[in-house]
């Protein structure tokens, strides 16, 4: 834990700037008077960049770099603006952009499809909806609880010991990932009884010597493996495991969705009741 | 891991992180609902990484069931905040302390600083006027008496 510390400084003076930050630009009344935003601004960025910067990567291109730093700074600084924002419009509104830069970075991580499905779904529908509830159930303006804030304190200093913590994991341990890397080469060089694959489905042959004794066929979902067809974040790799491997849970989700809607219909206060 | 991975893994922390921070201190129930669904990019973001460094489809497939639970935790979510604003005619989560465990402490702000007049703060942004009948007889002034007096009968 030691080690951690003194080799990774950057990490740690992020993260205690950026508590900071976010205690400073928590809504408090301390004697009637707001505190300056300014500061809270400039400490949350401060520590916003030492934080990114501890974990940057020298070997990837200026490109990749340049957006990685605009989206992950993005989306963290527009998160701690809406979770300390005075009125509930703004934290929705900041809550859309970072939407935006998440999806950013899901297009960073090769996930386009996910990216658009995001956008659709959270800035089309779900911001629109916290929008519509915000003005129906607050015309009166600015409210008394929006300007306090409870227990700011235990919760910053709990949730960036969190942090912390999970950062310490991620920079001192070495996982050692093995990927089921799906041997296409290997499989047209010596051609193997397809044991745990499914006819028909060339790439996913189980590779085994003729004459060894027949291990089980490696568990897991045959259908969602990324190979050279079809690769991580492919549309038509993640059609073949959403209607494949998950095709189950695909009919589950739907029905989820309707039971959601039916719920939803039958919570909402009807306006003959005493309306809004 | 690479460094490249581990560091969308950081940012999806940060952002799971922010959410929880939004949820333990803000006090108006939307606000709450919308870090829960602060909580959920950052997890969205941190399966699609995994995904990534396992080269699967799953951590994929995965977010696209997080994106339609989200979207139906959020209807359920928003019709439940108006019912109960309906019962309170307030967002404040504090009025709802009555639901806690009987050998709990009771919220730290007091529910009575309520009642003191919300801070003005937002003066500057117009507001609509309230819509109702519309007056019959306008009050007559003396810039405008000849006006009104010539357009009505």
């Amino acid at each position: 834990m030691m080690d951690w510390f003194q080799s990774n400084p950057m990490t740690l003076v992020g993260l205690v700037l950026w508590a900071v930050g976010i205690l400073w630009l928590m809504p408090a009344k301390h004697g009637g008077k707001p505190r300056s935003r300014i500061l809270g601004l400039v400490l949350t960025a401060a520590g916003l960049v030492s934080f990114c910067l501890a974990c940057g990567n020298p070997h990837s291109e200026l490109a990749n770099e340049v957006m990685f730093w605009v989206f992950g700074i993005g989306a963290l600084l527009c998160g701690v603006l809406m979770i300390t924002a005075r009125n509930p419009v703004y934290a929705a509104l900041w809550f859309a952009l970072t939407t935006l830069a998440t999806c950013g970075l899901f297009l960073l991580q090769s996930a386009p499809f996910l990216a658009a499905a995001t956008i659709i779904v959270y800035a089309g529908a779900v911001i629109v909806t916290f929008l519509f509830v915000i003005m129906l159930a607050q015309q009166s303006g600015a409210a008394g609880y929006d300007q306090r804030s409870g227990q700011s304190v235990l919760a910053t200093v709990a949730a960036f010991v969190f942090l912390g913590a999970i950062a310490m994991t991620l920079q001192t341990e070495k996982l050692d990932i093995e990927v089921r890397a799906v041997p296409v080469v290997a499989a047209v060089a010596e051609p193997a009884p397809a044991v745990g694959g499914m006819p028909g489905m060339p790439g996913i042959a189980v590779d085994l010597p003729i004459g060894a004794p027949a291990t089980p066929p490696e568990p897991g979902n045959l259908l969602s493996v990324a190979d050279a067809d079809h690769p991580v974040g492919n549309l038509k790799g993640l059609g073949r495991s959403l209607f494949g491997d998950y095709l189950f849970a695909v009919e589950l989700a739907g029905t989820l969705l309707l039971v959601a809607c039916i719920g939803a219909i039958a919570i909402a206060p009807r306006r003959e009741q005493g309306g809004l | 891991m690479t460094p490249e991975e581990q560091r969308f893994l950081l940012v999806g922390a940060g952002l799971f992180v922010l959410g929880i921070i939004g949820f333990l201190t803000r006090r108006n129930l939307i606000l709450m609902v919308l870090s829960a669904e602060l909580m959920l990019h950052g997890i969205s973001l941190t399966m699609v990484t995994f995904g990534r460094m396992h080269q699967t489809q799953e951590g994929q497939a995965f977010t696209i069931f997080t994106l339609t639970v989200a979207a139906c935790e959020a209807g359920l979510a928003l019709s439940l905040v108006l019912a109960l604003y309906r019962k309170s005619h307030s967002l404040d989560i504090q009025l709802w302390s009555e639901l806690r465990e009987s050998d709990l402490a009771g919220p730290t702000a007091d529910i009575a600083s309520e009642t003191e007049k919300p801070v003005d703060a937002y003066e500057n942004i117009p507001k609509l006027t309230p819509a109702g009948i519309v007056p019959k007889d306008p009050p007559r002034t003396s810039a405008s008496s000849g006006a009104t007096s010539s357009g009505r009968v």
